[in-house]
């Protein structure tokens, strides 16, 4: 170890920075997760490897986190700095100038709305234009995008961003810091409302804003990344309301040419991009509303890559030399909802009858049959392996089938008959029909009824309006499985499917789970939010109002001709520095 | 013949005003909230109230019901619940790549079903009608989303031969539209084959054992002049009744075809209205299903009075 050349980095950085470094020379940190950890507090990648260089480095195998999974490593991923001087650039000569690249994609399930926008269908044709002051970095790191860096103060409840300069908007003119500015503002009113007032952001010069968070949070830069699809920079006069393909413009590597919602969109490129020059001479986005559409579109040539489709329908893809696969790794998982407030599941006996589900269904035989291994294995709370804080201590449940049918006769409904409800989406279909299998084995009687995303979504969010609290989505039925896609942080799984309500189907209401989630949120470092979590994934385990059986891969595939996509796993396809080998 | 037609007219206004009713019942039956629908699961309540306010979907059912009402008759449709765009500017474009579709089905069809059937008559009951009878029987027994699945997945998938998604790039030129639109309108022709084929078959062997017939063969009129201007004339007149009336129902058809290749046509507008309960393009786009429905029958049946001097339209009126 340098201890000199540490000493020296030390004295540049902050203390939340500086806790981070201690961690990881005292190799509480995996190099992984101080990698990302520092990527969200805005240590630079060249910061980060004098840091790691004046630690000796450091072996990632013996990371207690579970991310060595080979999908997540193999994954191409050009995001570390997507900076035409300091990208990975591909190899020299493999990409070459020029062609479309087309993306078969689910069409846009809402308007256009970079603020409201809900839907992959939707997040893909905005995120080519719009981009986020944080980008996309290796694994769950965060890289540089409009921000070209950004920093917490001492107890990360203020952050400052220095914007990128020379970035360009396509109808022309500067992107600056009253962009942002505006920007935040509107999204104080909106989607961060729990983060900021409008009355937080200010720019301190043209190219630097300051933002003063209602409480700390040391994950905040999150927020203004992709893994919060809604947080995209617009221009200052960009109302809140206002559809992009009604008013295109953007600071990204493609400029919108056409947009038709039956068809798909086209792109020209942006050859301002402050990345640099796209290799692409176009893009296409084509729209359908089924995976099995756009896997024939990719298998029949007429598509080069295929966002984000389900296990279930791509057995052609998985076997065809001419395409790469990529499994990425996340948080996206899928509850199992049980209504504690009331009926069935509520009261003594619907938690042990909550348990004898959790206890009756084998997740092992789930991963390997309905996501054909591609995934982690779920504990019933949400906070998935791939964080880098997940509490891996915590005992995994098993598949106890004995156990599972004695708390059904203790809570006196040995053979329980009941619906389940789903929504005909990916592979929930499937593991709906798995569930109901494996709850045969301790005598539950389950009816399936699996509705289309369409009806099941607009019953699903019907006691929205509900007066007794806590509201929540359940489409007043009290079973069923709901799906979450993945996030860079869990943060939003708890306060909205756990906490506030807004997505709780399962009516859950636990002063101790919140007051839990309230000291994880103000926890600023990585020991502390270590330590913080842990009662958040035993609460939400031992409570139960949600089994949480897995957490799915999010599979996405494009040709072997094609090089450079960087993907989210939330919908989002970054093509800036993709294109086609010879 | 006036008064036919302007009886026809009247009757159709008529059926357009209840299909517009049926299709606003039936949606509003099914129920839902459109504002969430639009919105979606993740947004706010007030949002979504704002939104059906805007929209007019918070109003009384029955005031709904008239808004539309009158702004059908006033061929003011108005705007997407979904998209915000003007209904006219969502639909005409479908209809347009329908019509395209349609018409290059139709094209394929007609000459090769009637020629079928003509070619079978004059065989009848030999091995060469046999066929052209059971091919016609099976093909139009398999319903066109199947037969449009199958090739998909073989011609498209496999082969590479056609397009898994069948809508041609703008700008792309008349013949480069057809390696886009071969495969749907070839689902469609193995569909109405048969049907056209077995009628054709039928009336002309009717005409050709008719009295007209024989006596204009025992006139010395030479064969082809027989076949063009006493069997044809007079065994066309069911197949142009049938054409015509398929030309409604392939504009039902073509929902499943559309759907299986992803064409953006009105069934695929309808389809996903539906799902939405996109109320304004859903009415306008079964409106004009229901138009073509109505004009094509009533096209067939002045065809048949042109073709068939014997029928006089205003008989009995």
């Amino acid at each position: 170890m340098n201890r000199s050349q540490l000493r020296r980095l030390k004295r540049e950085v902050g203390p939340l920075e500086n806790e981070l470094i201690d961690a990881y020379a005292a190799g509480g940190v995996s190099r992984r997760n101080f990698l990302v950890r520092g990527s969200v507090l805005g240590l630079s990648v060249a910061t980060m490897g004098s840091l790691i260089s004046a630690c000796g480095g450091d072996d990632d195998t013996a990371s207690p986190d579970g991310t060595s999974a080979p999908d997540a490593t193999s994954a191409p991923d050009a995001t570390s700095a997507p900076d035409a001087t300091d990208a990975p650039a591909p190899p020299a000569g493999e990409i070459q100038q020029g062609g479309t690249l087309r993306i078969a994609s689910q069409r846009p399930g809402s308007p256009l709305d970079p603020v409201a926008m809900d839907n992959i269908g939707s997040y893909t044709p905005v995120v080519q234009s719009f981009e986020y002051l944080c980008g996309k970095g290796e694994g769950a790191a965060l890289a540089p995008m409009l921000a070209e860096s950004w920093s917490p103060n001492d107890d990360g409840s203020v952050w400052t961003f220095k914007l990128r300069a020379g970035v360009k908007w396509h109808k022309g003119g500067d992107f600056t810091s009253a962009d942002v500015v505006a920007a935040l503002g509107r999204l104080a009113g909106a989607n961060l409302s729990a983060s900021i007032t409008p009355d937080s952001v200010k720019a301190i010069d043209d190219l630097t804003v300051e933002v003063n968070l209602i409480n700390a949070d040391g994950q905040f830069p999150y927020l203004v990344s992709p893994y919060n699809p809604q947080a995209s920079m617009t221009p200052a006069d960009y109302e809140l309301g206002t559809l992009f393909d009604q008013r295109p413009d953007g600071t990204g590597a493609f400029i919108l040419d056409t947009y038709d919602i039956a068809t798909g969109a086209t792109y020209k490129p942006n050859k301002d991009w402050w990345g640099g020059v796209p290799y692409l001479d176009g893009l296409e986005i084509l729209f359908s509303d089924d995976n099995a559409t756009q896997i024939n579109g990719l298998l029949g040539d007429q598509a080069d890559a295929v966002i984000q489709f389900a296990v279930s329908d791509a057995d052609a893809l998985f076997n065809n030399d001419q395409v790469t696969v990529e499994s990425i790794r996340g948080a996206g998982h899928r509850q199992i909802w049980f209504n504690v407030r009331e009926g069935t599941f509520s009261g003594e006996n619907g938690a042990k009858i909550r348990e004898a589900v959790a206890l009756g269904i084998d997740r092992q035989a789930l991963i390997d049959q309905v996501l054909q291994g591609r995934g982690d294995i779920g504990n019933d709370h949400p906070i998935a392996p791939v964080y880098e804080f997940w509490d891996s201590s915590q005992p995994q449940i098993e598949r106890d089938v004995e156990r599972a049918k004695a708390l059904l006769d203790e809570a006196g409904v040995p053979g329980l008959a009941i619906t389940m409800h789903a929504p005909d989406l990916q592979e929930i279909p499937l593991l709906a029909e798995f569930v109901q299998s494996q709850l045969k084995d301790i005598g539950m009687d389950i009816t399936l009824n699996v509705e289309s995303t369409a009806t099941f979504y607009d019953r699903w969010c019907k006691v929205y309006d509900s007066t007794t609290p806590p509201a929540g989505c359940d489409g007043g039925e009290e079973f069923g499985i709901v799906d979450y896609g993945n996030r860079g942080t869990p943060d939003r799984y708890l306060v909205a499917a756990y906490a506030t309500g807004e997505w709780n189907s399962a009516h859950y209401l636990s002063e101790e789970f919140n007051a839990a989630v309230k000291a994880y949120q103000a926890t600023v470092d990585l020991p502390s939010r270590k330590e913080a979590i842990k009662p958040v994934q035993q609460i939400a385990h031992d409570d139960r109002p949600y089994v949480i059986p897995y957490f799915y891969n999010t599979l996405t595939a494009y040709k072997k001709n094609v090089q450079g996509i960087i993907s989210t796993g939330l919908g989002h396809y970054y093509c800036g520095k993709a294109g086609f080998t010879a | 013949m006036r008064r036919f037609i302007l009886k026809r007219l009247g009757a159709i206004v008529i059926n357009l005003w209840l299909l517009a009713t049926i299709v606003f019942v039936v949606v509003n039956v099914l129920g839902g909230d459109i504002g969430r629908k639009v919105l979606g699961p993740t947004a706010k309540a007030e949002d979504v109230a704002a939104y059906n306010a805007l929209i007019g979907t918070d109003k009384p059912m029955i005031q709904q019901y008239f808004t539309s009402i009158k702004n059908i008759f006033t061929l003011n449709f108005g705007n997407s619940y979904q998209s915000q765009s003007p209904v006219i500017d969502l639909v005409l474009p479908a209809l347009g790549r329908s019509a395209k579709l349609a018409i290059l089905a139709f094209i394929i069809t007609i000459p090769i079903s009637i020629a079928a059937g003509i070619f079978a008559a004059r065989r009848q009951d030999k091995l060469a009608d046999r066929v052209v009878v059971n091919v016609g029987l099976g093909s139009s027994s398999i319903p066109e989303f199947v037969t449009a699945a199958v090739l998909l997945a073989l011609f498209a998938v496999h082969f590479k031969v056609g397009k898994v998604y069948a809508n041609p790039p703008a700008g792309t030129s008349i013949f480069g539209q057809l390696e886009y639109l071969l495969l749907p309108a070839m689902a469609m022709v193995i569909s109405y084959f048969g049907y056209i084929a077995r009628m054709t078959r039928a009336g002309v062997i009717t005409a050709l054992h008719a009295d007209y017939t024989r006596t204009a063969t025992m006139k010395g009129l030479p064969p082809g002049q027989v076949m063009r201007k006493h069997i044809l004339r007079n065994a066309l007149a069911p197949t142009i009744t049938v054409i015509s009336v398929q030309i409604g129902y392939l504009f039902g058809g073509i929902v499943g075809v559309e759907k299986v290749f992803n064409y953006a046509g009105l069934g695929t507008t309808m389809l996903n209205a539906v799902g939405k309960q996109d109320i304004p393009v859903l009415q306008a786009s079964v409106l004009i299903v229901g138009i073509i429905y109505m004009a094509s029958t009533l096209l067939a049946d002045l065809l048949i009075a042109y073709l068939n001097p014997r029928v006089r339209l205003d008989a009995g009126s």
